[in-house]
């Protein structure tokens, strides 16, 4: 795909943001041919946003640039705000940014878009969209989309907004975090459909990604971004087999691998903690409940179970009913008695013992302080004296890296990451029994995935906690539970342990869980780092 | 989660509002000190007829000229002023007890009792607070109107705090802290520290607001202050018999009543949301 | 839709009950006439409630049906409250408009709170001032009729405005305009499209406020510009204690409201869901 005509070439590129003591990016060059794919790796703020700016004609009011910019065979041109782009650049956002508007149709808005692009009217732009729609493998008709976004889950968006950047026959995409946050079974789908049209259309991409799985999944060439400049450069095989720099190789850490011969912990022979007893996810399923019985299964002391499968399979659902917030049909024993059954303070009072940590960014309570999060649990469960409070928050601040910051910030104010690590910060002061986690690394950057892995697995091995781990990546199931349950349509489809179940699954949703997790790019597929 | 993040609020309004709030706080406390020291300041008594001249036109002697009894502008202005604004004062005390405290308790309570009572409370609240205000004074006597204005005013107050602590107990946020064992009683509490903490002061300064207002609009219709007490909206009524021909009767009790609301208004904060 | 709109109907029935059991308890002060207790009150108020279902709304002080005097009234007060609604849309949504845009918005803030502190009373009085320096003579018949409506509808119109600039405010960072900029739409077509029906939404949201505000406006003007209304009878009925027109008033401010707000909400899902 390297060897197209010039697309764009770009020279020392700086841009700096009004008011910001350093510059956004600086000496930055990129070539571009026609049918390449280039990704931009890096944390947030690493500079990889300006690029796509500059190319969107998106750069925000003050900001200086400086630097050359050449489309195709045309002028060499300074870089400027008010660029005017000669090649059809489109931009492929990501479903989780919200970029569409909650009270509108999907379809609608899309048609909007592609009509204002191709200066067609909307009703064509719908027909495009359509078409666009019809050549996606697995994309829904558009009829599915014509409801707004909230009412969609965020897959069926992402079809949208691909559909939308390939209906543009653009020269460009601009790939902004594109399938961010989705599920990688649904991400590895739609990387598919993306490449396939780009064979088709002949279109080069620009990928920002914050996380090596999107070069591992993309292939083509990438660019290592850290505080506004490159500090590694190459191919996606090169990167991939190994990596120069030091924070390349941080960064590559956080790539998740399934390891198949890893030899499981000895299984947890305690006493029943959480006990589910015919569950029905679905009302639907009710009728079905009677010779199915729902979904039951337990979890002993000291044991770790992963709820594993794609968004609407059911596996968040089951979560929030053991949680107590949803009911459902059918029982939940914790500690073998039904919360439902017990008085309020009774039921709270058990609750206690369990600790949840999410990754919703508003899992905590935003006006309250770091310290004030921390100290909560212990101020509720013991009689401590002010000391005793202190010296544990400031341990447990210490374990999870927060120590340094101001306890008295409000939560509101921390970065994603930190409101993550406060969280188990906050569940090892409540010397829990259980330990929820939901989709812990959701949202945050590679460097981050690793540090909340480590975390996690540590938090793991020091207590003897029981861990609930609900996701749609095997590879975090993996890291954080020894047995697994398979989640598909409302219903478990398999169970066991999780070597077992890597090493010899029978249902397609597993085959699609852990083919999401497998990249084909990798020397070699089951190397533990 | 976008590279090109949505822009927040510039730096430089956010000057402009603590500014402007500082602003605020600052003349309402030179407001409070002239209230307090009001008798020192004003050259004769309230409600001192025939110091000079009737309806004698600003002067170096009379610098807010005199009235249709020959009192001085100045000192009467001084004086309603007090009187406002310790009425403003004895008004918002219920408008926040009763209304932001009962509110804000109301929606913890069980489903079903916070509903009715939002319900009843809700009436009140679809009845102009001027309305309501002259209502209560007639059935409790006009020598209440710091009262009668305070509970007229809050069924507003119940339903902004209602509402913000109903949204904090359904938020994400207090669903898990649920799950995790904390009680409603720490949720309570905890949501109203920081009510307090967040927004008491500004609550009270809209509530002030908001009192000030009707109480000088009941004395404007003769509701509010019983003579020879006068608030400025019975100042500024009194100032219609003239037939406005002597303008200064009216509009230095206007301008002193205007000061005090812009003051308070710009204590509370530029907020979008406040209520007319 | 219908879902939301049974909803909303339900919810403005109970308000209408609400303020009808209010009208009641008013009313039934003149029936028990704060002698024999709280049954006896109670007792009163269901047999005023009764009456209400019958039409029957009882005598004023002066010994006329506080319904006739109702409906004689009505016409001025409607007048000034249709005129002022009129005016406050004419002033308020453009001034909103106008002034949601961030920098403008900003800018202008201290001079809003400055018009908006000022009270009904003042703003009648200095139109009322300009009309007699203007006519050398105070204002009467249509001209004082029209004065009060342009006082009602000032007071009208910082509602509106500040009913939209509150919604714009609410959307004013909302994800989709930066979203729908980077998919390729220009910033005037997202404004139109999309933000202008959501702020419109917000503002019919707050068209319970602004029905607040001119009914309170009401009750300023007619008294400065002496065009006996409705709330001039709520007035005199206060001071001479005669409940059952005040009861009849008040119900009929608080239905006017209500149904502002009913009617507003539906307004709200009927452009958001658009």
């Amino acid at each position: 795909m390297n060897g197209g005509r010039r697309l764009l070439e770009i020279n020392d590129l700086r841009v700096a943001r009004p008011g910001s003591p350093s510059p956004e990016l600086e000496r930055f060059s990129l070539t571009l041919n026609a049918g390449e794919t280039v990704v931009l790796l890096g944390e947030a703020d690493c500079g990889k946003g300006a690029v796509l700016r500059l190319l969107g004609g998106l750069c925000e009011r003050g900001e200086a640039l400086s630097g050359t910019i050449r489309f195709g065979a045309g002028e060499t041109r300074q870089a400027a705000q008010n660029l005017q782009i000669p090649i059809r650049v489109a931009w492929l956002a990501a479903a989780a940014s919200q970029p569409l508007n909650p009270h509108a149709g999907v379809a609608p808005q899309l048609a909007r878009v592609i009509a204002h692009k191709l200066g067609c009217p909307p009703g064509a732009g719908r027909e495009e969209l359509r078409a666009a729609l019809a050549r996606l493998p697995g994309a829904p008709a558009i009829e599915v989309l014509d409801q707004p976004p909230a009412k969609r889950n965020m897959v069926a968006t992402g079809w949208g907004l691909l559909a939308t950047a390939c209906a543009q026959t653009p020269d460009l995409v601009l790939c902004d975090h594109a399938f961010a946050d989705l599920s990688p079974a649904a991400v590895r789908v739609l990387t598919a459909a993306l490449l396939a049209e780009q064979t088709r259309l002949g279109f080069a991409i620009l990928y920002a990604a914050r996380g090596p799985q999107t070069i591992a999944r993309i292939g083509g060439r990438a660019l290592v971004l850290r505080r506004g400049r490159v500090v590694e450069e190459g191919t996606a095989e090169h990167l991939m087999s190994g990596q120069t720099h030091e924070y390349t190789q941080s960064f590559f850490r956080a790539l998740p691998r399934l390891v198949t011969d890893k030899a499981p912990r000895p299984t947890a022979r305690g006493e029943p903690l959480l006990q589910v007893q015919g569950l029905i996810l679905r009302p639907g399923d009710k009728a079905r409940s009677r010779s199915r019985d729902g979904i039951s299964f337990e979890l002993r002391r000291g044991a770790s179970l992963a709820l594993v499968g794609e968004e609407g399979s059911g596996r968040r659902g089951m979560m929030r009913a053991v949680l107590g917030l949803d009911r459902r049909p059918g029982r939940t024993l914790f500690d073998a008695v039904d919360l439902t059954m017990l008085s309020r303070s009774m039921a709270t009072r058990l609750r206690r013992s369990i600790a949840f940590v999410s990754g919703a960014d508003d899992a905590l309570d935003p006006r309250m302080t770091l310290w004030d999060t921390v100290e909560e649990p212990l101020k509720a469960q013991l009689d401590l004296s002010r000391e005793m409070i202190a010296g544990y928050r400031d341990s447990a601040l210490k374990r999870v890296g927060l120590a340094s910051q101001d306890g008295g910030r409000a939560v509101a104010m921390l970065a994603p990451f930190d409101k993550r690590r406060l969280q188990v910060a906050r569940a090892i002061v409540a010397a829990p029994v259980l330990v929820v986690i939901d989709e812990p690394l959701h949202g945050l950057d590679a460097v981050a995935q690793t540090t909340m892995r480590d975390l996690l697995a540590a938090f793991r091995l020091a207590h003897q906690a029981a861990f609930l781990v609900i996701t749609g990546d095997l590879s975090v199931a993996q890291a954080l539970a020894d047995e697994v349950m398979v989640f598909h349509d409302g219903r478990v489809v398999e169970r066991g342990v999780m070597r077992d179940l890597l090493r010899v699954p029978k249902e397609p949703a597993t085959h699609a869980l852990i083919e999401a997790v497998t990249f084909p790019a990798f020397p070699r597929q089951d190397a533990p780092v | 989660m976008s590279i090109v993040s949505v822009s927040a609020p510039p730096a430089a309004a956010a000057f402009l509002r603590r500014f402007l709030v500082c602003v605020g706080w600052s003349g309402l406390g030179l407001v409070a000190v002239a209230v307090v020291l009001s008798d020192f300041l004003a050259p004769v008594p309230a409600g001192a007829t025939h110091i000079g001249p009737l309806l004698s036109a600003p002067s170096a002697r009379f610098p807010f000229g005199t009235d249709l009894a020959g009192r001085d502008m100045f000192s009467e202005t001084l004086h309603g002023l007090s009187v406002t604004v310790a009425q403003a004062c004895e008004a918002a005390a219920p408008a926040i007890l009763a209304g932001g405290l009962l509110g804000f308790m109301s929606a913890h309570l069980p489903r079903p009792a916070g509903l009715v009572l939002r319900w009843a409370i809700g009436v009140l609240a679809a009845v102009p607070a001027l309305l309501l205000a002259i209502l209560a004074l007639g059935l409790i006597g006009r020598g209440f109107a710091g009262i009668a204005a305070g509970l007229a005013v809050a069924p507003l107050a119940f339903m902004h705090a209602f509402d913000r602590a109903g949204a904090a107990g359904n938020s994400v946020y207090a669903g898990y802290a649920r799950a995790m064992g904390v009680s409603a009683s720490t949720l309570l509490r905890r949501d109203l520290a920081y009510e307090f903490r967040d927004r008491f002061v500004s609550s009270a300064a809209r509530a002030f607001v908001t009192v000030t207002i009707v109480l000088a609009t009941v004395g404007f219709l003769h509701f509010g202050a019983e003579p020879p007490q006068r608030d400025l909206g019975l100042m500024i009524s009194d100032a219609t018999a003239t037939d406005m021909q002597a303008w200064w009767t009216a509009v230095f009790p206007a301008l002193g009543l205007l000061i005090l609301i812009l003051l308070a208004r710009l204590a509370a904060g530029p907020d979008e949301g406040a209520r007319p | 839709m219908w879902r939301f709109a049974l909803w909303e109907g339900g919810r403005f029935a109970l308000g209408l009950f609400g303020a009808a059991l209010l009208a009641a308890g008013i009313s039934a002060l003149s029936v028990a006439g704060g002698q024999g207790g709280g049954r006896a009150f109670l007792s009163a108020m269901a047999g005023r409630l009764l009456a209400f279902l019958r039409l029957d709304f009882g005598t004023g002080a002066g010994g006329q049906d506080v319904l006739h005097e109702l409906v004689a009234r009505s016409p001025t007060t409607l007048a000034l409250v249709l005129l002022g609604a009129v005016i406050a849309f004419l002033f308020g949504v453009p001034l909103g408009l106008l002034l949601s845009g961030g920098p403008l918005r900003r800018a202008a803030a201290p001079l809003i709170q400055i018009v908006a502190a000022a009270p009904v009373f003042c703003a009648g009085l200095a139109l009322a001032l300009i009309a007699q320096r203007l006519f050398h003579r105070p204002a009467g018949g249509a001209t004082a009729l029209l004065l009060a409506a342009l006082t009602v509808g000032l007071a009208g119109a910082a509602a509106v405005q500040l009913a939209l600039r509150r919604a714009a405010a609410e959307i004013q960072y909302a994800p989709f305009r930066l979203g729908l900029r980077q998919l390729g739409l220009p910033a005037p077509e997202i404004d139109r499209v999309y933000v202008a029906p959501l702020v419109f939404a917000g503002a019919f949201r707050g068209l319970g406020d602004v029905m607040l505000a001119l009914l309170s406006a009401t009750l300023v003007a007619e008294g400065i510009f002496k065009c006996p209304g409705l709330a001039d009878l709520f007035l005199t009925s206060v001071a001479l204690r005669d409940w059952n027109a005040a009861a009849l008033v008040l119900f009929a401010f608080a239905g006017a409201a209500l149904l502002a707000d009913f009617a507003g909400r539906l307004g709200a899902q009927t452009i958001a869901a658009r």
